[in-house]
């Protein structure tokens, strides 16, 4: 007995060495051939199916309309942000449209292979946008009302008819486009594989974890667990045909830890463990000039990163006093100290609302030359008046009538709220200052920082009173933007919709607004373009349904070069954007990249 | 009484946490006087401000001047902007980009300089230069060209009406003002904090909101326990019993524990300071009740109870009269006990983000909750959060301290 026990022990000691062993060796991956990310990943991936929902997979299955995360699942087109152009990617060259943006056209690169070697057909595209319209996947929830049919055109034409309205006018050729550069395109033979295994169960096809998947980027996966993912290159990957990259990237490995919250990566990013960091970091130009560690941003001068969306204060429509007061909404917004938010939220990685008006547009060059700054520049605040808005209110009779110090409405003291998640620092500080700007005008405003889990349910909710004044942020950069984001802000589809997750949180109706956003996909004409977000930002700075505290970037950007350098820089002249090296275009600079020394 | 006041302030034990306190309750008192004014205000638009002296540029400019020639003037204004390690740097970038420097001597600032500038471009990228260095180039040119600026700075104003720059003056490198002239100096001793207040303002401030908020957990749990241990310890039987049932099952679930769970069902809202404090006094009186129990037992067999309970005089009566008198001093040291776990729970569930909602009034445990929040510990602004520990350290201690003090003069066993 005793001898079996021994044996029994030794035994477990083998196993659990030989585990530790398994455990070191994916732990040293050679520091040389790997980049190491940090801010993507929490927690432990789910799946790996690029047809799937609910993944938690942040390297592989990214989808997001300013460039998808084409490590190892590829999209159609790649969206620089920056310039705004789409690039080819599975496509082998650029799209057209037909006369009345009804059909849009491209052929795919016949290089493309998948990881089988068996090339990419219209046939996969269509079965992917098939199957994402069957079991409702984010691209099938997303572009399913805009997208009306996918159809091969021989072995590489790809054919999208545009959803119609009533008058034979495409709904929305702009949303076309983000599915371009949003969608996974997914092989359809693997496809059927799956769709048999789960008799067709949406909800299995959904989850189903894919780990037979076939895919068609430059890296696989190669392990993960709850401390770590790691991709590895895929040698065979067929973009490195001349008619793409004409080369692979250069890292072997693309490996992420898994942190528990951002201080961890950002200390992991200091130690040099971490190359590429999506991580707000406060003042993080003190991470060079007083530790002196090699570590840079895409623009070395503040705001150090290309900022895409205004992180935004909702007004509750809900609420009577704040639907019946516009001046109400516009005296908080003009006593609102941004440059506090800016300086103390953002450590001034956002301009200032002096350097970029307050409009609906975000700071890129592209999107600000999209309305006629002087028709709107009596109607922009920066802030922190104070004088302006006591006036302001006084005029609307909003006044202190009992001598409290509060200011009342209908008889009732004027008391607010201003919430965000817990734990959201950069927001809570945001809140803060809001708080603080009311106190300086006598409308009682209180902080309230309710968990996420809370948070979520409420604001998404279309009839909630709890919260008056809250944050959430637009969209950031799409081809159909600035348009989304406009819609986010004043579109009317969006009112009343259940657990509404897309826009116009504040449930603001305004049906002039909105038939001017209605117009705008559909107007190709640069100069009526300009006049209807001209005429839009009027409206927005009148009626002030919402008003954005910063401006923020999508995806920061802080590399740390121990290692790696030749990341992209914003004097570097290569025009690849800030986007980790990894989103929409942004993956150019994977191939690029060049070791220190 | 004169008699047990002049025997407790001559335990020098005492006297030490005494005077603590009192110090502390002093500064509480005096400082808002010398810094009046809203200890939440933002006064610095950005965070974590270094401790210092501010001095406001533009009121100095505006300041008369005194010329004064100071021998090392120059050379500390040289290290400043370029130190030892860049001239090694300097060397590195005519390495790399090939500048042929000869036995140049990098203490030789003129030639040095000479060589930078007429070989340096911001535009150059040597092979294999990081993104990180290149910019440290950038900057250190940006000082190498102070050093050469000329010795007079001018200062210049824009004509409102012509939009020309018209001369205001002139600012030499001998040119000194007198603080006291300033029209603004601000003296920040401990900095900013992340909102940009000033953290010494806001620390008295919290100091007293804390001290508040452990005097009323202190209150609420010694009552608590006070009237629960008389009464159980006293009447005993029955009452003993549901009595001690109840004080068992909150000594067995743990204080802290429960203390997390309250403060959460409440709510962020309703969370004032006062509301903190109670239910912090609500989770801490177990200890209290079983000791006063316990004491209580043993008084009330004693000669003199009975002889109360004998004469017909009632329950509360030889309560107050003939047992209280004689724990007195212990319910003292718990009470003072009490006080202290009372501040130290705040700073534990604000810490946690549970504590009193934010805006309204700073405390300890909020100030380091939001130093800790921003980071304050990995980016070295010690001053948002080491000077709030040290108080809540030294506010603990002399509490601690009174209390030992009045266990060596009320406890036989340890007097000397």
């Amino acid at each position: 007995m005793k001898k079996i026990l021994a044996i029994l022990l030794a035994l477990t000691m083998v196993v659990s060495l030989g585990a530790v062993a398994f455990a070191d060796d994916v732990s040293e991956l050679p520091r040389e051939e790997t980049l190491y990310f940090a801010g993507q990943q929490w927690g432990t991936v789910n799946t790996w199916n690029p047809i799937g929902t609910n993944q938690n997979n942040a390297m592989a299955c990214t989808n997001q309309t300013f460039g998808s995360r084409t490590l190892m699942f590829e999209t159609l087109y790649m969206y620089d942000f920056m310039t705004g152009n789409i690039l080819p990617l599975l496509a082998g060259g650029d799209y057209t449209w037909s006369d009345d943006m009804t059909q849009l056209s491209f052929s795919l690169n016949p290089a493309a292979k998948w990881s089988d070697g068996t090339p990419v057909t219209a046939a996969d595209v269509v079965r992917t946008w098939d199957i994402s319209v069957e079991v409702g996947n984010s691209v099938g929830i997303g572009y399913g009302a805009y997208i009306d049919s996918v159809e091969a055109d021989g072995d590489l034409g790809v054919v999208i008819n545009a959803a119609l309205n009533e008058a034979g006018q495409p709904i929305n050729p702009l949303k076309v486009l983000d599915f371009l550069v949003g969608g996974f395109i997914a092989q359809a033979a693997w496809i059927d594989t799956v769709v048999e295994r789960n008799g067709g169960d949406a909800i299995g096809i959904l989850n189903d974890a894919a780990d037979d998947v076939v895919w068609s980027g430059p890296y696989t996966k190669y392990f993960s667990d709850d401390q770590k993912v790691v991709l590895i290159r895929d040698d065979n990957y067929w973009g490195q045909d001349a008619s793409l990259w004409g080369k692979l990237p250069v890292p072997k490995y693309i490996a992420h830890t898994i942190y528990a919250d951002n201080p961890a990566g950002e200390i992991a990013l200091k130690a040099g463990e971490v190359d590429v960091c999506q991580q707000f970091i406060g003042n993080i130009q003190n991470l060079w000039l007083e530790d002196d560690l090699p570590i840079s941003t895409y623009y070395e001068e503040a705001p150090y990163g290309v900022c895409l969306t205004m992180p935004t204060a909702w007004y509750n429509m809900n609420l009577p006093v704040l639907a019946e007061n516009t001046a109400l909404r516009k005296a908080i917004a003009l006593a609102v100290d941004y440059d506090t938010i800016i300086a103390n939220a953002m450590t001034n990685q956002s301009p200032s609302f002096g350097e970029v008006p307050r409009s609906l547009m975000n700071p890129t060059a592209g999107e600000q030359a999209l309305f006629d700054h002087d028709a709107v520049a009596d109607l922009q605040w920066a802030g922190n008046d104070i004088d302006g808005a006591n006036a302001l209110l006084d005029e609307a009779g909003l006044v202190d009538t009992d001598g409290d110090g509060w200011r009342e409405y209908n008889g009732e003291k004027i008391s607010l709220n201003a919430c965000c998640p817990n734990g959201w620092t950069d927001w809570q500080a945001s809140m803060e200052v809001v708080a603080a700007a009311g106190d300086k005008i006598g409308v009682e405003i209180t902080t309230l920082y309710p968990e996420w889990d809370i948070y979520q349910t409420v604001f998404t909710n279309p009839n909630q009173t709890e919260y008056a004044i809250y944050m959430w942020s637009p969209d950031s950069a799409a081809p159909s933007d600035p348009w989304g984001r406009v819609n986010q802000f004043m579109g009317k589809d969006f009112v009343g919709a259940e657990n509404n997750w897309s826009g116009n949180w504040g449930q603001y109706v305004n049906e002039e607004a909105d038939a001017l956003i209605k117009q705008i996909p559909l107007t190709t004409d640069e100069a009526a373009l300009i006049d209807l977000y001209t005429q839009l930002t009027e409206i927005y700075l009148t009626e002030v349904p919402s008003f954005s505290l910063m401006y923020r970037p999508s995806v920061f950007h802080a590399v740390n070069e121990s290692v790696w350098t030749n990341f992209p820089a914003g004097d570097d002249g290569r025009g690849i954007p800030p986007a980790d090296c990894t989103d929409g275009y942004g993956i150019a600079a994977l191939y690029e990249l060049e070791l220190v020394g | 009484m004169k008699h047990t006041l002049r025997q407790v302030f001559h335990s020098s034990k005492f006297l030490v946490g005494f005077i603590i306190f009192l110090l502390i309750l002093l500064t509480i008192w005096i400082y808002p006087f010398f810094n009046p004014g809203n200890p939440l205000e933002m006064i610095g638009v950005g965070t974590f401000a270094r401790p210092g002296s501010y001095v406001s540029l533009y009121d100095a400019l505006n300041t008369s001047t005194e010329t004064l020639r100071l021998a090392d003037a120059d050379d500390k204004r040289l290290d400043k902007l370029l130190s030892d390690t860049d001239r090694i740097s300097m060397l590195d970038w005519f390495d790399s980009a090939g500048v042929d420097v000869g036995d140049l001597d990098i203490e030789d600032t003129d030639t040095l300089l000479d060589l930078w500038f007429a070989n340096y471009s911001s535009d150059l990228k040597p092979a294999g230069m990081t993104n990180a260095k290149r910019n440290y180039y950038k900057r250190l040119n940006n000082s190498l060209m102070q050093v050469r600026a000329a010795d007079t700075l001018t200062i210049t104003d824009v004509d409102e009406a012509t939009g020309d720059p018209v001369t205001k003056g002139t600012v030499t490198k001998t040119d000194y003002v007198n603080i006291g002239q300033v029209a603004n100096v601000k003296r920040l001793p401990l900095g900013t904090d992340n909102f940009g207040r000033d953290v010494l303002k806001e620390l008295v401030s919290a100091t007293g909101t804390s001290i508040i908020i452990g005097l009323i957990a202190g209150v609420v749990a010694t009552l608590i326990g006070l009237t629960l241990g008389l009464l159980a310890g006293y009447v005993g039987g029955l009452a003993d019993d549901i009595i001690m049932f109840i004080t068992n099952i909150f000594t067995v679930i743990p204080s802290f524990v429960l203390l997390i769970l309250i403060s959460y069902s409440i709510g962020q809202e309703q969370r004032g300071a006062s509301v903190v404090a109670i239910v912090i006094g609500f989770t801490s009186w177990t200890w209290t009740a079983r000791s006063v129990r316990s004491q209580v037992i043993s008084l009330r067999n004693r000669d003199h109870v009975n002889l109360s309970k004998l004469s017909g005089h009632s329950l509360v009566r030889i309560i107050a009269t003939d047992i209280l008198p004689y724990i007195a001093s212990y319910v003292v040291m718990a009470f003072i006990l009490q006080v202290s776990s009372g501040i130290l729970s705040e700073a534990q569930l604000s810490l946690l983000g549970l504590g009193p909602k934010t805006t309204v009034t700073p405390t300890l445990g909020l100030m380091m909750n939001w130093a800790m929040l921003y980071s304050a510990h990995t980016n070295g602004s010690w001053w948002a959060y080491f000077p709030v520990i040290l108080t809540i350290t030294l506010i603990s201690f002399s509490l601690n301290l009174m209390n030992t003090g009045l266990d060596q003069v009320f406890n036989p066993t340890l007097r000397d």
